[in-house]
């Protein structure tokens, strides 16, 4: 029983039902009054109009005349109405209805029904001249039976409704709590570690199962979390060891060096070191404020044409020096929503990554397209590319293709240029055979 | 110069208190928010760095309070948060330069003698000169001995910043920040390649090198 008042399910079940028995009740009661009043008027105006004729009758030929057409009216026995008509004395001279002799007016008398005995009866006593009392009565019966009838009818309907109500609210309730008590199930088994448990779907996609199909959605994005930040902190610690352990052997020589000669070229190396470290750390930073997606407030109108120039006026040397070209194709004006930095970053990242794993003598090309709603950004050069199988995966964090390993760099090049991608909406593409072409399509916005 | 810092971390203060001492600055540290405020309202210093996070009061607050009372001596923020909007705040808050950290020693450096030498800001100057070098801004041009260098813009910034702390370093973060209004390392050699191109069109014809370049500290133009 204490389950059943804890239960949400059957408190509401149960008070449905009883609310429907309540009204029935209620109907029942309406019913019951408008149905005896409309019987009572109906019986009230039949004594009227009786007694109406019969007036007319004594009005004619007075008491003799009335006392026969009593006694017609009797011997007929077309209506249910009884007479009696009392001399002054209170005797009883004409009718058969068995009542002592009332006073006049509306009221309610017992009579003496020679088949059932003491009856009560609607009555109207009307005060003839010279004491004479006329009494028109009908006989109560009828409508206590109607009335009877209609009590016992809805008592029945109300008794009906509160057993089905009770059955209903038990079957509802416990279908309700057998809904949930499946997600209860799964929730819990999650709880204590499980987290492959999804919530069981029904086949009626009904709202339980829309709640449930959200859920699942909810842990998907959840687990997907914990297994990129476990995979995040067991790569960190994988690829910070290399570096940290150089910088450890680096101080190890450098302590046991007696020539103090030989140690600014190794105290140079350890610094670079660390600094090889503290960039690490702070493109996992950058890449994580990024995924926080709170920076879009600082953001403005950028002309990424600008930039691009910008960006390839400065790199043209840069590109010179490593023996590749690079060239530029962004003419005019060309407005999308960002900040200027983190999209000169993405650039940066992408132009570096064209120079630094491509051969000699490549042509470099950076520009900008615009497009259908977009506008693209985009490194392009005639190099070896990313293998078709490998794309994808390049844009992960600490992902180094073997190629890429003998090449300086922490492999969160890309992952930046992701991060910062998917702040700004915007979508990479990469695509070529010959050569190869990794694009950024920013949403445009109307040039004013 | 006289210099107070508020800095709580005792590692990273001692380590900045030496290190400035020994370039012969006067230095006074204080590792509470409201010791640094009622020092730095009640003497004067030349120069204020303030930890972004101090106990008590912290630097953007000390930053407002100073600005109120119209204290004007130059203030560097430090902190250890790296996002990108708090470089934005602490200068909104009215700090002169930001640093993250961990800094490099050199990079501080490089940047308290930066803010020291600051000129008044109603002083506009149109020239510069320094070791043979002549630079006018409204022309935009340049000459060495008399004869005209052409540089491209970038170029021309670069020495501008040189030029304008003539005899002092400036970091490459520095020269990122000011030339190409980055404040990321963009972990490219932009820096290096651009120096590299005005060495080479300075020193053009067999000139002796003005530019001085420390690995890990920054580069300089000798005064004289």
């Amino acid at each position: 029983m204490i389950t059943l008042v804890r239960s949400a399910a059957y408190r509401l079940a149960f008070a449905v039902s009883l609310a429907f028995a309540l009204a029935t009740l209620l109907l029942g009661a309406g019913v019951y009054y408008a149905a005896h009043a409309a019987f009572a008027r109906e019986m009230d105006a039949s004594i009227r109009q009786a007694e109406t004729s019969l007036m007319a009758e004594y009005r004619d030929d007075g008491i003799a005349g009335l006392s026969e057409a009593i006694q017609q009216r009797e011997g007929r026995g077309t209506d249910a109405l009884g007479y009696a008509l009392f001399e002054p004395g209170g005797h009883r001279i004409g009718g058969t209805l068995d009542t002592p002799a009332p006073l006049p007016g509306w009221r309610t008398i017992s009579f003496l029904d020679p088949a059932e005995g003491p009856d009560p009866a609607r009555a109207n006593v009307m005060a003839l001249p010279a004491g004479y009392r006329l009494v028109v009565a009908a006989d109560l019966e009828p409508l206590e039976q109607i009335d009877r009838t209609i009590l016992t009818l809805f008592a029945a309907a109300f008794v009906v409704l509160l057993a089905l109500g009770v059955a209903g609210a038990l079957v509802f309730g416990s279908y309700l709590r057998r809904r949930l008590a499946r997600i209860e199930t799964t929730a819990n088994g999650i709880v204590s570690g499980d987290l492959t448990r999804r919530m069981p779907l029904g086949p009626r996609n009904d709202e339980f199962d829309r709640v449930a199909a959200s859920l699942n959605v909810m842990l998907d994005r959840i687990a997907g979390l914990i297994t990129n930040l476990r995979q995040v902190t067991s790569d960190l610690a994988h690829d910070l060891r290399t570096p940290l352990a150089r910088l450890r052997n680096q101080l190890e020589t450098l302590q046991g060096q007696a020539d103090p000669g030989g140690r600014p070229d190794a105290v140079e190396a350890a610094v670079e070191r660390a600094d090889e470290v503290l960039q690490m750390f702070d493109a996992i930073l950058r890449i994580s404020e990024l995924e926080e997606g709170s920076l879009r407030s600082r953001f403005a109108t950028v002309d990424l044409c600008k930039l691009l120039r910008e960006l390839g006026e400065t790199h043209a040397l840069l590109a010179e020096d490593a023996g590749r070209t690079l060239s530029t194709k962004a003419e005019g004006q060309c407005l999308v929503q960002g900040d200027r930095e983190l999209i000169s970053q993405a650039m940066i990242n992408l132009i570096e990554n064209a120079l630094r794993h491509t051969p000699a003598g490549t042509a470099i090309v950076i520009g900008a397209r615009k497009a259908v709603g977009e506008i693209a950004a985009f490194v392009r050069d005639n190099g070896p590319g990313i293998p078709e199988a490998e794309r994808e995966r390049v844009l992960e964090r600490f992902v180094r293709l073997e190629e890429a390993r003998s090449t300086p760099g922490h492999g969160l090049g890309l992952s930046l240029v992701k991060a910062i991608a998917e702040a700004h909406d915007a979508r990479i593409t990469m695509s070529g055979n010959d050569g190869f072409e990794i694009a950024l399509y920013f949403p445009a916005i109307a040039a004013s | 110069m006289r210099i107070l810092i508020a800095e709580d971390d005792a590692d990273t203060a001692g380590f900045v208190e030496r290190g400035l001492g020994e370039l012969g600055h006067v230095v006074t540290t204080v590792s509470d928010g409201g010791d640094a405020l009622h020092c730095a309202l009640s003497e004067d210093f030349d120069l204020v760095i303030l930890d972004r996070m101090l106990p008590g009061l912290d630097g953007l607050t000390i930053v407002r309070r100073l600005r109120a009372a119209e204290i004007a001596a130059p203030v560097l923020l430090l902190t250890a948060l790296g996002k990108i909007d708090d470089r934005v705040e602490g200068l909104d808050a009215g700090a002169d330069d930001y640093l993250v950290k961990p800094f490099a020693f050199s990079e501080l450096a490089a940047r308290v003698n930066a803010l020291g030498r600051r000129p008044p800001p109603q002083a506009i100057v149109t020239k510069l000169a320094a070791g043979g070098i002549d630079m006018n801004l409204l022309s935009r041009e340049v000459r060495r001995g008399g004869k005209v260098v052409l540089l491209q813009p970038r170029e021309f910034q670069l020495l501008e910043e040189l030029l304008r702390h003539a005899g002092e370093f400036v970091t490459r973060t520095m020269l990122l920040e000011r030339v190409w209004d980055f404040h990321f390392d963009p972990q490219t050699k932009i820096v290096e390649t651009h120096i590299s191109r005005l060495r080479s069109k300075l020193n053009d014809g067999g000139l002796p090198d003005l530019i001085e370049t420390v690995r890990g500290v920054g580069y300089r133009i000798h005064a004289e």
